[in-house]
C-alpha cells in the first residue's frame, strides 16, 4: 500500500480493536434512535429541514411498497367495450352522418372568428391599472404626476429608443427589459432559452400589448430557429407563439410554454 | 506555490453539503425578521442583503478551491507529471475550468437579481425575488456536483503523496519487479517499505531518508518497471518513470543475477538499453543484488557479456561526468538478505552524488558569491625553520600512564558484559557510594511513609538544624519562664500558676488555631458548622468538658445521640473511643481512619524556610521556587474552595439542590435561576 496510507497501515499491522465488530454494529443500531431524537428536539428551521427530508423519504418508501404490492395483488378485468355499442333502450333509434367532413383550417378559422384559442392557460388574473403602472411625479414642485412607471416585464425591440424624456409618459426601466424566454416544447419536454421578436397580445388591454408588457398569460412570439422546425411545404419556420406561465417580475425570468 | 506540500488543501464539500452549508450560514448570519410594514427600502435592503451574501460565501469557497489546488504549470515539473499520470491533467483542469464557471456565473446572477430587487415594490415580491436568486445559484452548483467529487477525491489522494523534494540529493532504485529494491531501501532507511514475493509489491513511489557524511540523502523506491513499449505502460510504471526523467538523482539499476524474480539477465539487460535515455547525466551505478543465491563469477558467458555491456555504459556517465574510471564505481555486487555489500552500495551512490553535485555547484554562477565569503587565513612562515609541536615529557609521560589506568581499571559495564550481557547480569550501582557508614550501603530507603513523601523530609544537614532550633527554644522557654513568675510583681500560688500555665496553654492553641485557620482560609473550603468536617463537635469531646466541670455527662450525651443522624440510616464513623484524657483536654488524637480522612494544612514542623532552593530539586533560584509554590497553591486553591479532594473530583453533593427546584417560575428558565 502506497507510504503515505498510514491508517489502513496500522489497521493492517495492529489489527482492530477487539470489540471493533460489535461496536459497529451497536453504534449502527443506535443511530436510528439517535436520528429520531434528533428529530423530535431539534427547533426551528433546522428542524423544518429534517422533517421535510424524513417526508420525503418516507413518501418514497410508500411509492416502492406500493408498487411491490402491486404485482401480487388480483383485480377483476374489465371487458373492453366495443366501438359503436350502444345500450338496450336507443337501439331503435338511426344515427345521423355528417356528410361534411370539416377540415382543419376551417375549425381553425371559426375559433379564431370566435375569438377563442388553445392556450395553456385560458384565464388569467387580471391586473389592475394601479398594480401595472407606478405614479412618478415630475415637475419642479413634484406635483405633475402624469408619468408612468411600468413595474412589470417589458420587451422593447433591439431598434428602440425612447421618446425625449420630457415628453414620454411611460417609463420602461431597463432593468425590466428582458430580451430571452425560457421555453417548454409541451412534446418534446425539455426548455430552450430563445430570443423575444414581440409581444403579440397582452390579456390584459391592447394598450399594455401596444407598450410591450409581459405578465402571466400574455402570449409572446419567440425566434425558435434553433429548434428547426419546417414546415410541410419546406419551409423553415423561425417564429411562432409561446404563452408566459410564470410572474416574470417576481421570479425575474421568463417562463413560456410553446404553442405548437 | 506550493512547493510539494498537497497537504494543505482545504477539504472540498461535495455539491449537497456545500449548498447546505452556504444556505444555512446565510440563515443564520443575516437578519431573519422582516414585516409587510417596513419601508420599501428597508425590505429591498434586508433581501438584496441575503442575495449578495450568499454571492459573497460561494465567490470565496469556490476562490479558496481553485487557488489552493496547484497549477500543474507551476509547480515543479516532477510533480506536474505525476500528478498528469495519477490524475490525467486533462480531468483536472475541466474539473477546476468548472468551478472557475460556475463561481462566475453565480457572480452574474446575483449581479442580476440585485438589479431587478432595485424594482421590488412589495415584500412578497423581493421575496420571491430573493428566493429564485438563491434557487438559481444553488441549481449552479448542483450541476458541478461530480467535479466536487472528483476534486475531493484527487485532494485525498495528493495529500498521503510522499513528500518528495526534487532538489536535494537524491538516490533513484529502478529494476525488474522482484529484483529486491524494497528490500535494500529497507536496509538503509526505515522505510518499512513492503516486501512479497509477488511482483508489483510496490505500487507507487516510496521514501526514505539515509546520512552520508553528515548530510541527509532521500532515497526513492519505484515499482519495478516491465519492458515495454512507451505507450504500453500502465499508471504504476509510469510513475517510475517520471521519477527517472525528472529527478536529478543518482541512479541504482538493480539487476537480479540468480533469476529467481523471474526475469533473466538478458530481459533485464534488454530493460537497461530501453531506458538508457533516461540515464543520461547521471551518475548511473549498476547494481548485482542475490548474490547469495548465486554469484557473479559463476554466471555463464552470455550473461557475464550483457553485465559488461551496462558496465561499460555505465562507465561512459562516469567518464562523462569527472574522470572517474574505475571499475568498482560502476558495478557492485550484494545481497540485502545477508546484508554484505549494502553500505557499499549505498556509500559508493552517496559519493557520485555528492562529488557530481559540488561539480556542478562549483560551475554554475552562484558558487562565486559563497566563494567569495570563505577565507582560510594561513599565517605567513617568517622564515624557513621548522617548528614542530612541542610538549613536556612529563606530560607525555602522565598522559601514557593514564591510558594504561584507564584501560587496566574494570569498568561496571565490562563487568556486566563478562557475566552475561544486559539481560542476565544487573549492574550493583551501590558498589561505589560514598556515604559515613559503609554498611549503609545496601539499604533501601522507602518512598512513603504514613501517607507522605519521605524526600519531603530529607535534609542532609537536619542534625545541625535539630540542634540549632533546639537551643533556640530552649532560650525562649527559658524567657518565657522568667516572664512567667512576673505578672503583677507578686507571687503566685502554686494552683494559681498551674491555672496561669494551663490559661497560657489554651489561648497559644487558640491563636494557633486561628492562625492557622486565616493562612489557609484562602483556598479552604467554607463548611457550616452543621457539617463538621473537622469532627471537632463530637460528643466525646462534650461528654469531657462537662466532666472536667463536675457535671454527669451521660444524660446529654444520650440525648443526643437520640437525635443524631444515624437514626436516619446514615453510616457514621465512631469517635475515638476508650482514652484516658484526663490530662489531655485539648489534644484530640482521632483514630486512623479520621486522620487519613481529614486535610492537613499546616501539620508538619518547618525545618527549612520555603524559599529555601534544595539542589536536586530542578529549579534555578528562590525567585524561581517561590514563583513555583505560588503557582501549585493558584491551581489548588479554586478545587479546595469547593471541598474537592482532589482533580478528579467532579462528585456533585446534591442533584437536586431544593433552591431550584421550587418555588414559582416568574422570570427565567429552571435551568437557571
Amino acid at each position: 500500500m502506497p507510504q503515505g496510507d498510514y491508517i489502513e497501515r496500522s489497521i493492517k499491522e495492529n489489527g482492530r480493536r477487539l470489540d471493533y465488530e460489535e461496536r459497529k454494529r451497536k453504534k449502527a443500531a443506535r443511530e436510528v434512535h439517535k436520528h429520531s431524537q434528533k428529530a423530535q428536539k431539534t427547533l426551528g428551521i433546522k428542524g423544518k429541514i429534517i422533517a421535510k427530508k424524513n417526508y420525503a423519504e418516507k413518501a418514497q418508501m410508500k411509492r416502492t411498497l406500493a408498487m411491490h404490492e402491486e404485482s401480487t395483488s388480483r383485480r377483476k378485468a374489465d371487458d373492453n367495450v366495443q366501438e359503436g355499442a350502444v345500450p338496450a333502450y336507443l337501439l331503435d333509434r338511426e344515427n345521423t352522418a355528417r356528410a361534411k367532413i370539416l377540415s382543419n383550417t376551417i375549425k381553425q378559422k371559426r375559433k379564431e372568428k370566435a375569438g377563442k384559442w388553445d392556450v395553456p392557460l385560458p384565464k388569467v388574473r387580471p391586473v389592475a391599472e394601479d398594480e401595472m403602472f407606478k405614479v412618478v411625479r415630475t415637475g419642479k414642485r413634484k406635483t405633475k404626476q402624469w408619468k408612468r412607471m411600468v413595474t412589470k416585464a417589458t420587451f422593447v425591440g433591439p431598434g428602440f429608443t425612447r421618446k425625449p424624456p420630457k415628453y414620454e409618459r411611460f417609463i420602461r426601466p431597463t432593468g425590466l427589459r428582458f430580451t430571452k424566454a425560457h421555453v417548454t416544447h409541451p412534446e418534446l419536454k425539455c426548455t430552450f432559452n430563445l430570443e423575444i421578436i414581440g409581444v403579440k397580445k397582452n390579456p390584459n388591454g391592447p394598450m399594455y400589448t401596444s407598450l410591450g408588457v409581459i405578465t402571466k398569460g400574455s402570449i409572446i412570439e419567440v425566434n425558435v430557429s434553433e429548434l428547426g422546425l419546417v414546415t410541410p411545404a419546406g419551409k423553415v419556420v423561425w417564429g411562432k407563439y409561446a404563452q408566459v406561465t410564470n410572474n416574470p417580475e417576481n421570479d425575474g425570468c421568463i417562463n413560456a410554454v410553446l404553442l405548437v | 506555490m506550493v512547493q510539494y506540500n498537497f497537504k494543505k488543501i482545504t477539504v472540498v464539500p461535495n455539491g449537497k453539503d456545500f449548498i447546505d452549508i452556504i444556505l444555512s450560514r446565510t440563515q443564520r448570519q443575516t437578519p431573519t425578521v422582516v414585516h409587510k410594514g417596513y419601508a420599501i427600502s428597508r425590505l429591498r435592503s434586508f433581501y438584496m442583503r441575503k442575495v449578495k451574501y450568499t454571492q459573497t460565501n460561494f465567490h470565496e469557497k469556490l476562490s479558496t478551491i481553485i487557488d489552493e489546488f496547484p497549477r500543474l504549470g507551476d509547480i515543479h515539473p516532477f510533480y506536474g507529471d505525476l500528478l498528469h499520470v495519477l490524475y490525467n491533467k486533462d480531468h483536472y483542469k475541466l474539473a477546476l475550468g468548472q468551478i472557475n464557471t460556475a463561481r462566475n456565473l453565480i457572480g452574474k446572477i446575483a449581479k442580476d437579481y440585485v438589479k431587478l430587487l432595485k424594482y421590488g415594490d412589495s415584500l412578497y415580491r423581493c421575496k420571491c425575488l430573493k428566493v429564485a436568486a438563491l434557487g438559481r445559484m444553488c441549481t449552479v452548483l448542483k450541476r458541478i456536483g461530480p467535479s466536487l467529487a472528483y476534486l475531493e477525491q484527487v485532494r485525498q489522494h495528493m495529500a498521503r503523496l510522499p513528500s518528495i523534494d526534487p532538489n536535494t540529493r537524491t538516490i533513484l532504485i529502478c529494476g525488474y519487479p522482484n529484483v529486491g529494491k524494497s528490500s535494500f531501501i529497507n536496509k538503509i532507511t526505515r522505510a518499512d517499505v513492503d516486501v512479497q514475493p509477488y511482483a508489483f509489491t510496490t505500487k507507487s513511489l516510496f521514501v526514505g531518508h539515509t546520512d552520508y557524511k553528515y548530510l541527509r540523502y532521500q532515497v526513492i523506491d519505484t515499482p519495478g518497471i516491465l519492458d515495454r513499449p512507451f505507450e504500453d505502460r500502465n499508471i504504476i510504471e509510469m510513475c517510475s518513470i517520471t521519477a527517472l526523467a525528472h529527478l536529478r538523482a543518482a541512479i541504482l539499476f538493480f539487476l537480479d543475477i540468480s533469476g529467481s524474480c523471474g526475469y533473466t539477465i538478458a530481459q533485464q539487460a534488454a530493460l537497461f538499453q530501453s531506458i538508457k535515455s533516461l540515464f543520461l547525466n547521471k551518475p548511473l551505478i549498476v547494481v548485482c543484488n542475490k548474490t547469495d543465491l548465486q554469484p557473479l563469477d559463476g554466471l555463464s558467458e552470455d550473461d557475464m557479456k550483457l553485465v559488461n555491456e551496462m558496465k561499460a555504459d555505465a562507465l561512459k556517465t562516469a567518464i562523462g561526468q569527472g574522470g572517474e574510471g574505475t571499475d568498482a564505481d560502476v558495478l557492485l555486487t550484494m545481497s540485502a538478505l545477508t546484508e554484505e555489500g549494502v553500505i557499499a552500495v549505498k556509500n559508493a551512490a552517496c559519493e557520485r552524488l555528492l562529488n557530481q553535485r559540488v561539480e556542478i555547484k562549483m560551475k554554475s554562477k552562484k558558487i562565486n558569491d559563497c566563494l567569495n565569503r570563505f577565507h582560510v587565513a594561513v599565517p605567513k612562515p617568517r622564515d624557513q625553520k621548522e617548528r614542530p609541536v612541542c610538549i613536556p615529557p612529563a606530560v607525555l609521560e602522565a598522559k601514557a600512564k593514564q591510558a594504561a589506568a584507564e584501560e587496566k581499571r574494570k569498568t561496571e559495564k565490562d563487568l556486566e558484559e563478562e557475566n552475561g550481557g544486559a539481560g542476565v547480569y544487573s549492574m550493583n550501582l551501590r558498589k561505589h557510594y560514598i556515604l559515613a557508614d559503609d554498611e549503609w550501603k545496601e539499604d533501601i530507603l522507602p518512598e512513603i511513609l504514613d501517607g507522605h513523601n519521605v524526600y519531603d523530609f530529607i535534609d542532609p544537614d537536619i542534625l545541625q538544624r535539630v540542634e540549632e532550633l533546639e537551643r533556640e527554644e530552649g532560650l525562649r522557654q527559658a524567657e518565657d519562664e522568667e516572664d512567667d513568675f512576673e505578672m503583677d510583681g507578686t507571687e503566685l500560688t502554686p494552683e494559681q500558676q498551674e491555672a496561669l500555665i494551663k490559661i497560657r496553654r489554651k489561648k497559644s492553641v487558640l491563636i494557633n488555631q486561628h492562625r492557622i485557620k486565616k493562612s489557609t482560609a484562602e483556598s479552604r473550603p467554607i463548611v457550616p458548622r452543621k457539617f463538621d468536617k473537622d469532627r471537632q463537635f463530637t460528643t466525646e469531646r462534650m461528654g469531657r468538658e462537662l466532666s472536667s466541670r463536675g457535671l454527669d455527662p451521660s444524660l446529654a450525651i444520650n440525648r443526643m445521640r437520640s437525635r443524631s443522624a444515624s437514626r436516619t440510616g446514615r453510616k457514621r464513623e465512631r469517635s475515638p473511643e476508650g482514652r484516658d484524657d484526663g490530662m489531655d483536654i485539648d489534644d484530640d488524637t482521632p483514630s486512623k481512619k479520621q486522620r487519613l480522612s481529614r486535610s492537613r494544612s499546616r501539620s508538619r514542623s518547618v525545618s527549612r524556610p520555603p524559599h529555601e532552593v534544595v539542589p536536586g530539586e530542578g529549579l534555578r533560584d528562590s525567585a524561581q521556587k517561590i514563583k513555583a509554590i505560588k503557582l501549585a497553591k493558584k491551581s489548588v486553591k479554586k478545587r479546595n474552595k469547593n471541598a474537592k479532594r482532589g482533580e478528579a473530583d467532579r462528585v456533585i453533593p446534591t442533584l437536586k439542590p431544593k433552591h431550584l427546584y421550587t418555588g414559582k417560575r416568574p422570570k427565567g428558565k429552571t435551568d437557571r435561576r
